[in-house]
């Protein structure tokens, strides 16, 4: 992160300690006057003398560079904040680290000298400004204190990825170069079977043993290795549960491990942030920066109601025909459940992970109780209604590995809607 | 994504461990004998000042106020260490009292209070010189220690100010020298002289003083 640099005016006053020292040397000085005893005018010397001694330059200005050492940070993440004073001669120099909200001091908050460095830990994921940074000047004899205060920048902070290292593959690929296994002959390495030779063929995939065997020459098969595409939805509508595993944060953690995991399988990923009817997107790529890009994307959406365009009106661009579409959702918003429907039925591959980590407290009068089993049959129903409709819905705790909940779709490849079995 | 930071890393949920964690860290830490320093130097100056026992009356009312006064300063350096939150918004009643309870503790200028209270007991004495003296002497490093504790500084922090302490050491000498001087007269205007050359003499000296710092120290 660049370094930022400011000359600010500094705020001198007179210290707590020269306060009481004032007190000491005049109330002394009045009890000797009031009660004439001369030994209360010794008792007064110190105080009055430390006082006239403390006079020294006070600069009206100083020069503060401020840099983080990152303006991206995950969840828990130490990020280190290097100051440096200039211009402030032989002052003593203190500096209070006052973090902004969500992030955490790593160590001491304070420190002494004309640089230093102070640690942050972001405790939540979010765009958080790192807070103020308090400068106090003392001269060398305490008497006099130089404020300054500086706004420090803001920093993105990502929400920590989940684990998962297996992905859900479809079952009809694109016809572009990636890792998966499809269901056809092509140039990979993994060996699928043998035929015979037709003219054409290259000698070297030529099988001998085979060839001897059969009396004919046969060759050795390979399947082709495709990639796809993958849009993450996260339905940041409704975030309930408790702070810090809410089901937005479980589903913007999970979104972040699933950006990782296809990304790293050479997958086009790009997200769809749902909210209130509206969406935020980026549209499917690939690389390192995408999954930044993502995240971004998704922390750009948490201003807490819709934002960008219509969902219904997204472009071809956003969601691909033919993609895989993870959903991230508590299902607690009908209309979501609603568009999930629409979704199914022109034709995209769904697969629902229910991030709902909470339920309705439990109480004592029976109609209390009575809605809390209704609310729970609801639920029920419409995950049953998704799975119906060939959605499958797995339920995440936010604990655990994501790739516990998927291992039944990890294994073979997630059908598609029209796909023959 | 980010340069790695080099820092202590939090250990394992023990309790154990972390409550020895915490005993160490208060213990390494310099506020903590400076808090320490402040609060017996606050007590045997209020015990130096009441001893052999009170005379006149009102004496038990400002003992009972000098009390107050080092009982809030104590508290005061003592939690000076605890975060206040941004806001109260939301919190249980009780973790707002608390609060509360450390907002108020620190605005009142205990130390001030303490100190005009013990010089207002050491009054309720007959003249006794070198007793005051060596009261004035332990108010200023109650002073000092309270500064230490609440600024964080080390006592090191206070060597440019060993010089004038010196000299205000032999002022406060000087000072009970002349309390202890025998009356010329048994007049009050006698004492009222003494007392008016003894602030002459502070007084002169803390005119000087600021040529000869600018100059060496």
């Amino acid at each position: 992160m660049a370094e930022q640099v400011a000359k600010l005016e500094v705020r001198w006053r007179l210290s707590r300690h020269a306060y009481r020292l004032l007190t000491l040397g005049l109330a002394a000085a009045f009890i000797a006057t009031i009660a004439r005893r001369p030994e209360f005018a010794g008792v007064a010397a110190p105080a009055l003398l430390l006082l006239a001694a403390g006079r020294g330059t006070r600069p009206a200005a100083v020069t503060v560079h401020t840099q983080a050492s990152t303006g991206r940070a995950f969840e828990g993440e130490l990020v280190a904040l290097d100051a440096r004073a200039e211009g402030t001669g032989d002052l003593l120099i203190r500096w209070t680290l006052h973090p902004g909200k969500g992030l955490d001091p790593a160590g001491s908050a304070s420190a002494d000298g004309a640089r230093v460095r102070l640690l942050v830990r972001p405790e939540h994921w979010g765009r958080r400004q790192l807070g103020t940074l308090d400068l106090v000047l003392r001269d060398r004899w305490r008497l006099t204190e130089g404020h300054v205060s500086i706004a420090l920048p803001r920093i993105d902070c990502y929400p920590h990825p989940a684990e998962q290292q297996t992905q859900v593959v479809l079952s009809k690929l694109p016809n572009r170069l990636g890792e998966h296994k499809a269901r056809t002959w092509g140039d990979g390495t993994e060996f699928a079977g043998i035929r015979q030779y037709v003219p054409g063929d290259r000698q070297r995939s030529i099988n001998w043993p085979a060839s001897t065997r059969q009396g004919r020459l046969q060759v050795n098969m390979f399947t082709a290795e495709r990639s796809q595409d993958v849009v993450l939805l996260a339905d940041a509508t409704s975030d309930v549960g408790e702070p810090g595993f809410s089901a937005l944060d479980l589903a913007l953690r999970g979104a972040a491990a699933a950006a990782r995991a296809y990304l790293a399988s050479r997958d086009r990923v790009g997200v769809i942030t749902y909210q209130w009817g509206g969406a935020t997107w980026l549209a499917p790529g690939l690389g390192k920066r995408q999954l930044y890009k993502i995240i971004d994307t998704m922390l750009a959406s948490d201003a807490g109601w819709a934002q960008g365009s219509s969902f219904q009106r997204l472009p071809r661009a956003a969601l691909p025909p033919g993609s895989l579409v993870i959903v991230f959702s508590p299902l607690l918003d009908q209309r979501f459940v609603e568009t999930l429907r629409d979704m199914r039925e022109r034709g995209f591959t769904l697969l629902v992970i229910d991030v709902l980590n909470a339920e309705p407290p439990t109480r004592q009068r029976i109609v209390d109780r009575l809605a809390r089993r209704i609310w729970k049959m609801e639920q029920e129903a419409i995950r049953f209604s998704l799975r119906e409709l060939g959605i499958p819905v797995v339920r995440w705790d936010g604990v655990g590995s994501l790739d516990l909940p998927l291992a039944p779709y990890t294994r073979r490849p997630l059908l598609q809607s029209g796909t023959r079995r | 994504m980010s340069r790695q930071v080099s820092a202590t890393q939090p250990g394992p949920d023990d309790t154990t461990a972390t409550w020895a964690g915490l005993g160490r860290a208060a213990l390494a830490s310099p506020t903590m004998y400076s808090t320490v320093a402040a609060i017996l130097l606050g007590v045997a100056c209020t015990v130096w000042a009441e001893v052999p026992g009170p005379r006149g009356d009102g004496a038990a009312f400002v003992l009972f106020l000098a009390i107050v006064c080092l009982v809030g300063s104590a508290l005061r350096l003592a939690l000076a260490g605890v975060p206040m939150p941004e806001d109260m918004f939301l919190l249980p009643t009780g973790l707002q009292l608390w609060l509360n309870f450390l907002r108020y503790i620190r605005l009142p200028p205990w130390e001030e209070g303490a100190v005009i209270t013990i010089l207002w007991l050491e009054v309720f004495h007959s003249s006794r010189p070198w007793h005051t003296a060596l009261l004035g002497a332990a108010l200023i490093a109650y002073l000092m220690a309270v500064h230490l504790a609440e600024s964080g500084a080390r006592p090191a922090a206070l060597r440019p100010q060993v010089p004038v302490l010196a000299l205000g050491a032999c002022l406060l000498a000087l000072g009970a020298g002349i309390a202890m001087l025998p009356a010329v007269t048994p007049s009050a205007g006698s004492t009222l002289l003494r007392t008016v050359a003894a602030l002459a003499v502070v007084a002169a000296a803390g005119l000087v003083l600021p040529y000869i710092t600018t100059r060496r120290l």
